[in-house]
């Protein structure tokens, strides 16, 4: 995926849906995560879900958290909390010295990694809001892709895992694609 | 539950699932930490024998397992 017409919040929030996916042990980088870094990164995205009552805190736990027997993230902090290492403690040392995710850029092997998604690749779910995103920026003729449009390719798919987590947040995909819009269409 | 008492727990390995999830999560950790301070050190111009020395392996071990990887990111 060509990031090149990503707007900087567009950007951001798939480097902090990235970090979402990292934190909850998963091994890749779904639409939900992205819809956590569109809730988080500052843009018309997180505008729109802010207004319909999506909140951080209640998203994040509301979503699955691996870390079981069949497939543990090898840097379990749990685990390591039990021997008394503090992880976040380490990931603020190397994040300070090496700078930020240095500590879990430092695993995958070279060949895996993709300079914004680090290491996590991403679900055919979460690949394809990105080509829509593409898509819905050429629809509203935008040569750009902001949080908007990453947001609009989230819920012009048939279902996905973002949509389940904003249902079961009491908000209707519908209603809020239509506000996205509104709030795009007005901002342009 | 203590600190102390979890420590204990882990590394006794009452648990086995737990023990060697923890052991497994430790080694991981000093791999990553490794790479980062092996990479550190090549860009602060140190040599692959210096690098072997503080790491109490071989010249030829701590080259074969990171010569490979590109510096920085």
């Amino acid at each position: 995926m060509p990031f090149e017409r990503f707007r900087d919040d567009a950007r951001h929030a798939v480097v902090v849906a990235r970090d979402e996916a990292v934190r909850a042990r998963q091994d890749q980088i779904g639409c939900e995560h992205l819809l956590l870094g569109l809730l988080c990164e500052p843009g018309v995205a997180a505008e729109a879900l802010t207004a319909a009552g999506l909140n951080i805190t209640s998203l994040r736990a509301a979503l699955p958290v691996g870390g079981n027997a069949a497939s543990p993230d090898p840097l379990d902090a749990e685990s390591l909390a039990s021997l008394g290492i503090d992880l976040d403690a380490v990931r603020r040392a190397t994040d300070a010295a090496f700078g930020h995710g240095a500590l879990d850029r430092a695993s995958a092997p070279r060949r895996d990694r993709l300079r914004i998604t680090g290491g996590r690749r991403m679900t055919a779910d979460s690949k394809k809001s990105l080509e829509l995103a593409l898509r819905a920026a050429v629809g509203l003729r935008q040569n750009y892709i902001s949080s908007g449009h990453v947001l609009l390719g989230i819920l012009d798919q048939e279902d996905n895992a973002a949509q389940a987590a904003l249902r079961a947040a009491g908000i209707d995909p519908a209603g809020l694609r239509a506000d996205v819009l509104r709030r795009m269409t007005a901002a342009a | 539950m203590s600190d102390g008492v979890r420590l204990a727990d882990a590394a006794s390995g009452s648990d086995p699932a737990e023990g060697l999830r923890a052991a497994r999560a430790l080694r991981e950790l000093a791999e990553r930490l490794e790479a980062l301070q092996v990479d550190n050190a090549r860009v602060h111009g140190w040599s692959w024998q210096e690098i072997a020395f503080c790491l109490g392996v071989s010249k030829q071990a701590v080259h074969k397992k990171h010569s490979g990887r590109r510096l920085g990111h």
